[in-house]
């Protein structure tokens, strides 16, 4: 096979599309995990709502997708500042299998929720219709909903890190990720930062699956499969990292998309052969930290 | 006066004290394809109302157990826990092929007959088990009738795209061998084998492009099939091939969320079409279906349906629901031939697998329906349908 430079841009545009879908889902996981110290079990049907949200929001109309997405997003701030303050903020001073039995309490009550509310049919969304056409990059063809999908998670990336890096409360998330008690014996307002923490994270789910719907379908499964997938990039990436989150994803969407190339057979294999890598390597994740044994 | 009210209170106690026919019914009710699970459901709790509405089966009312069959090791035990605490007479149903290879045995061991109305291996029927039945078609046939048509198209250049499990592996294996022989200057330029139940087909979807195939054989079925077609869509995969063939292409859990987006002039098949055959019988199920549940039958709830009428229609002729006595009545006679909603289906008494008129179509929008249907439908003839047994009988 002839090697030419439009399907090389083309194949590695799609591992882009793969990755900015995983960015997306597992950043959120990780901001929680640094902050709260919580996996979140439940964050695949999060990820899921928002896709199913979506689809209600838009009634069946795709040029509803742009408002859409705002909207969604806004419920989906409020929905995880709620879920923060009523279910996670008891289970704090717990152990920690306390707090993974409830998230997963959290992925079992999401599942059939949706499923009293949407029934278990495939739920689908065609593209904006200025999006539903292939666009001609050196002579390849590539949907163009990818494209601005690649950019929003671009821009999640970008904004995430200014946040974190040049606002004070991105300072404060940094810090009570490091010492909780030092950041309250400063006056910090712990609790609702990490409320706000939760929310953030959560929207983002939200975000990434709602930003899915207009090329995949929604069905109450979709939950377990993306927390898998998230679990795979933070694994990867580094749990509680953010550029963790999104090394991970950018290897695995690129090493899905090449892999299919070298061989098809076992794409899948690819995968897992890092992960399985990595955790021998580096078990706390390519950019994770090792732990801190505290005294 | 108070005579007759006894009299009327005793039968009335009668018919309540005649023991149901427990019927454990298995299918996916939860994940990603609850919704073929649910279709099913829904097909033969009809089949199980009508039947019991008119005076039940040798006047016992039918009961129906539905059990999330899951994956196989967790099937296996829901078998078990309805043969030995439920005292089931039948298990019926099963979505997955895998979980059928992997119940059948069971049923078989303790007596209790298997009907299955969904899985399509043909390992299921290949395997001769005295007590398991199949009253839907299988892939085998399937895929044999897309080699049939595809073996009058002048396209060499074919591959495939399907899930990577049983069903996926049975059904291209079985399409190319029999396109090979109907046709032997084809040749297959690529196979993919995307994850079953993926949700990320694109880099499949390029893989294949890039081999310039004339032809795609898929098995990709239900929401792998929407999620792979509205995302080969914006890629042009449809406009840059010239014939796409789908056996499982043109069930209504895959026609439906596609809506107005479908591709149009796909050749896709459907074991059971609710637009076809336009008989009496067929429109009456169809109308109070719709009504019941909100929505049109797809191929499963048909083939639900259908098998426990099928059921029905052997236990009554053998007027018991003693195991053999069931067997017998399937295989007596040359197989027992019953006509359904589909048409009639005849089970082969050597490996109890039934044979039936297949629809096929090209998928078109109308605007008579919010999703496409087929049209033209194409009946590909049960009798050209046989294979040979692998059963020594």
């Amino acid at each position: 096979m002839e090697l030419d430079l439009g399907f090389f841009v083309q194949q590695f545009l799609t591992g882009l599309a793969t990755a900015s879908t995983l960015f997306l889902l597992a950043v959120g996981l990780s901001l929680i995990f640094g902050a709260l110290g919580i996996v979140n079990f439940a964050h695949g049907s999060f990820y899921m709502l928002g896709a199913y949200l979506l689809y209600w929001v838009a009634r069946g109309d795709p040029e509803g997708l742009w408002w859409g997405m705002a909207v969604v997003v806004a419920i989906g701030l409020v929905l995880g500042a709620l879920v923060e303050r009523i279910f996670l903020r008891p289970v704090y001073p717990r152990p920690e299998h306390h707090q993974i039995l409830l998230t997963y309490a959290l992925l079992l009550v999401i599942e059939d929720g949706v499923k009293i509310l949407f029934g278990s049919a495939y739920k689908s969304l065609g593209p904006p219709s200025a999006l539903a056409m292939p666009v001609w990059i050196l002579g390849a063809p590539f949907p163009a909903y990818y494209l601005v999908q690649i950019l929003l998670a671009a821009a999640v990336a970008v904004l995430l890190w200014l946040f974190l890096k040049r606002t004070r409360v991105g300072l404060w998330i940094r810090a009570v990720t490091q010492d909780r008690e030092m950041l309250e014996a400063l006056g910090v307002p712990v609790p609702r930062l990490l409320t706000g923490v939760f929310a953030l994270g959560i929207a983002l789910a939200v975000l990434g699956g709602a930003a899915t719907l207009p090329m995949q379908t929604v069905s109450p499964g979709v939950a377990v499969e993306a927390v898998i997938s998230a679990f795979i990039v933070v694994v990867v990436g580094g749990l509680g990292s953010i550029w963790g989150s999104l090394l991970g994803a950018f290897l695995i969407g690129e090493i899905q998309a090449f892999g299919v190339m070298i061989w098809p057979e076992f794409s899948i294999a690819f995968v897992y052969l890092l992960m399985a890598v990595v955790l021998l390597v580096r078990p706390w994740g390519l950019l994770g930290r090792p732990p801190v044994v505290r005294t | 006066m108070k005579r007759l009210a006894i009299l009327m209170l005793g039968l009335l106690g009668l018919a309540f004290a005649a023991e149901p026919i427990k019927i454990g019914a298995l299918y996916i009710l939860s994940g990603n394809f609850a919704n073929y699970g649910q279709a099913s459901k829904e097909g033969a709790s009809l089949a199980a109302e009508e039947i019991n509405a008119a005076g039940g089966l040798l006047g016992r009312p039918i009961e129906l157990i539905f059990v999330d069959h899951g994956k196989p090791d967790q099937a296996v035990r829901e078998a078990k826990r309805l043969i030995l605490e439920e005292k089931v007479d039948f298990l019926f149903g099963i979505d997955s092929s895998s979980v059928s290879l992997a119940v059948a045995p069971v049923a078989n061991e303790y007596k209790v007959p298997l009907i299955v109305t969904h899985a399509a291996t043909p390992r299921l029927t290949e395997m001769c088990l005295p007590y398991v039945f199949r009253t839907s078609n299988n892939a085998r046939m399937d895929s044999w009738a897309a080699a049939a048509f595809a073996a009058k198209k002048p396209y060499k250049r074919w591959a495939n795209i399907g899930p990577d499990y049983e069903f996926g592996r049975v059904s291209w294996e079985d399409f190319i061998t029999r396109l090979k022989e109907l046709k032997p200057d084809v040749e297959a330029v690529s196979e993919q084998w995307p994850k079953f139940g993926s949700s990320d087909y694109s880099s499949y979807i390029t893989a294949l492009m890039r081999s310039r195939p004339e032809a795609v054989f898929s098995s990709l079925w239900g929401g792998d099939f929407v999620t792979f077609a509205k995302q080969a869509i914006p890629y042009g995969f449809f406009k840059s091939i010239k014939f796409y063939v789908n056996p499982t292409g043109g069930a209504l859990q895959a026609l439906e969320p596609l809506g107005k987006n479908a591709p149009e002039g796909l050749l896709v098949g459907t074991r059971y079409w609710f637009l076809y055959p336009k008989t009496e019988k067929n429109q009456a199920f169809v109308k109070k279906y719709y009504e019941k549940f909100g929505h049109y039958p797809s191929y499963n709830a048909g083939e639900a349906y259908s098998g426990l009428m099928m059921l029905a229609a052997a236990i009554k002729k053998a007027g018991s629901t003693d195991p053999d006595a069931v067997k017998a009545a399937f295989e007596a006679d040359g197989g027992l031939k019953f006509e359904s909603i589909e048409g009639l289906k005849w089970m082969r008494p050597a490996d109890h697998q039934v044979f039936e008129d297949l629809v096929w179509g090209y998928t078109k929008l109308t605007p008579d329906y919010p999703f496409a249907i087929l049209d033209p439908i194409i009946v590909v003839q049960a009798k050209d349908t046989i294979y040979p047994t692998k059963c020594a009988k």
